[in-house]
């Protein structure tokens, strides 16, 4: 997976280009909607990691995939696709998945504030 | 023909708002939902929208639920409805459909195939809208001869014409408000013979006697 890029510069690109002429920008409107929400996101499927709610695990990681998508995360998108399966699966394999999940965020969050700053 | 408005309703707000953007930037007014009860609320008020993109999942009521009350509701002119979904499987893509949504768009979007699919949408509602405009048009004109198709009663001597009122009304009043006909009057050669020539010759005969009287 290491050559899968943390965020995907064609759908950077993307969302920049979707800024109507004289409109707030909508790449910083929509990474700063995902920093905000996506740690949200993640402590919850913490908490049902821990709780062992396989099912709540599932969501969580399904809404976490959809975001990660959005932006073009696409290494932080495979975490996430593995752990919604295992939470399809019913099976919770190790914590390596939830622990993946946390460093892929921390490399696409710091990619995001380099794109934030230089804009 | 103003662009026509879509709900886009998702819980996850990095989709909702990039959806959104990829819509207004095709020149749609969005409104938002962020969950699937009140994406229904909206759809079911009195001026709902005419085109909606629905998650597929989301807390509360899902995607693939709220088209299911939709449906129930039989409208003239139903919204046109996009599952937005994850799921690639066909198995669940053909669940979707037979639930009643029009369309459904993979996650995460891509902007040209999401607008195309929605322009599809537009037109269907545009066609939809225009015929139940026709349809509506048909139904009064056929009113409008049943109307006239009903047994009327006519004064025998003067054919005057009693309305659902029990009045009595001159036939050109009668028709002029039960039917799109007007009238302009002229006569027949019979009555010309029997009415107005007689007049018409009266007429000569007093200008006649006026001048006799004149002149002797």
């Amino acid at each position: 997976m290491s050559d899968v890029p943390v965020l995907d510069s064609a759908v950077v690109s993307g969302l920049r280009e979707l800024t109507p002429p004289g409109e707030p920008d909508v790449l910083a409107d929509v990474l700063n909607i995902f920093l905000v929400e996506v740690p949200l996101r993640m402590d919850r499927l913490r908490n049902a990691w821990a709780a062992g709610d396989i099912e709540e695990v599932r969501r969580a990681a399904h809404s976490l995939k959809g975001s990660a998508g959005n932006i073009g995360a696409r290494r932080l998108y495979e975490v996430c696709r593995q752990l919604e399966a295992q939470g399809t699966s019913g099976a919770l394999a190790g914590s390596a998945l939830v622990d993946a999940l946390g460093v892929e965020f921390g490399k696409v969050e710091v990619e995001i504030r380099r794109l934030l700053n230089n804009s | 023909m103003l662009p026509l408005q879509v709900l886009v309703a998702d819980d996850e707000a990095v989709s909702r708002t990039v959806v959104g953007a990829m819509l207004k930037k095709a020149g749609y007014p969005v409104i938002y939902a962020p969950d699937g009860e009140q994406a229904w609320r909206i759809l079911d008020s009195d001026d709902p929208p005419a085109l909606a993109l629905l998650d597929w999942e989301m807390p509360g009521l899902q995607g693939p639920e709220v088209v299911q009350r939709i449906r129930s509701k039989h409208l003239q002119s139903p919204p046109y409805v996009i599952l937005l979904t994850a799921r690639d499987s066909s198995a669940d893509i053909v669940r979707g459909l037979r639930g009643g949504a029009d369309d459904y768009v993979t996650k995460p979007a891509n902007e040209d195939e999401l607008i195309a699919r929605v322009s599809v949408g537009a037109r269907v509602v545009q066609l939809q809208t225009a015929l139940a405009d026709r349809v509506r048009n048909l139904e009064e004109a056929l009113a409008n001869v049943k109307a006239l198709q009903t047994l009327l009663p006519m004064c025998a001597y003067c054919k005057s014409i009693r309305n659902d009122q029990n009045y009595w009304e001159k036939v050109e009043t009668y028709f002029t408000q039960h039917s799109n006909v007007s009238f302009t009057h002229s006569y027949c050669p019979n009555c010309y013979d029997r009415f107005v020539r007689p007049e018409l010759e009266a007429l000569e005969d007093a200008r006649a006697a006026q001048e006799k009287q004149r002149r002797g």
